[in-house]
């Protein structure tokens, strides 16, 4: 996601994990961790025109 | 049937898939999900309890999001804020406050009964949100209409981020800026979860 933002033009990309997410299940937690899901905060600017 | 042809079907029945969850959660909010959701949630992201307090019921307990978009937005005064996959409203509402009546806030929504709902609960804390049928890969807006996306656990439900990603910067106006939060995976997911719509809606 952090790429994609910068592709389409965006600048001063910024993220953060979000803290205290996780699923429900424990189940569902298990199979996120192990795939490296985590919820992220995103920023950034489209440039000013000149 | 080619790869893109497999694709626009895939993507059909997720439509489906989620428009079916997030109503399930907008009318059962008592059900069980995989996700958290309502008060809970939005208090375990640091939402103030008094915007909590002063949202309409409904649009708190369908709350699924996954994050808090307003930490980092810095909305003011009069600005524009689109919320991208609106859902039941919270998050416009909560965006509504810092905008103020000078500012104008917009929805769009994959579910149009969803807007209705949003724009109800809108209503009921004395502010106005227009809301749009539409999907985000082809925001039904012209380009340079908003000062501020705003988006909350929507975006990883596309099979076209890159476009998705497209849309929000051809909206924003020069100079505007985005306040998202979302679920990223480090790893690639199994083609059996990307190939199953329930599991990729959850």
């Amino acid at each position: 996601m952090f790429g994609l933002l910068e592709d389409a033009g965006f600048q001063r990309v910024k993220s953060a994990v979000v803290p205290g997410f996780r699923f429900r299940q424990q189940s569902t937690q298990n199979s996120a961790e192990a795939y490296g899901v985590k919820a992220v905060m995103m920023t950034a600017e489209k440039p000013a025109e000149d | 049937m080619d790869s893109a042809d497999n694709q626009a079907a895939l993507e059909a029945v997720l439509k489906d898939e989620i428009i079916r969850m997030y109503e399930e959660v907008a009318e059962h909010p008592e059900g069980e999900f995989h996700f958290f959701h309502g008060r809970d949630a939005a208090e375990r992201f640091g939402y103030d309890a008094e915007w909590l307090d002063e949202a309409p019921a409904g649009a708190v307990a369908s709350f699924a999001g996954v994050g808090n978009p307003h930490e980092r937005s810095n909305l003011q005064t009069g600005e524009t804020v689109l919320d991208l996959g609106s859902g039941a409203g919270l998050d416009a509402i909560v965006a509504a406050r810092f905008v103020g009546p000078m500012g104008r806030v917009i929805g769009v929504d994959l579910n149009p009964s969803m807007c209705i709902k949003a724009q109800a609960h809108a209503a009921a804390t004395g502010t106005t949100m227009e809301c749009h049928e539409g999907r985000m890969e082809e925001i039904p807006l012209p380009d340079s209409t908003a000062d501020v996306v705003i988006s909350n656990g929507v975006i990883n439900l596309s099979f076209r981020k890159r476009k998705v990603v497209e849309e929000m910067f051809r909206v924003l106006k020069p100079g505007g800026r985005i306040s998202i939060t979302d679920i990223v995976s480090a790893k690639q997911l199994s083609q059996s979860i990307v190939n199953d719509p329930k599991l990729w809606a959850a």
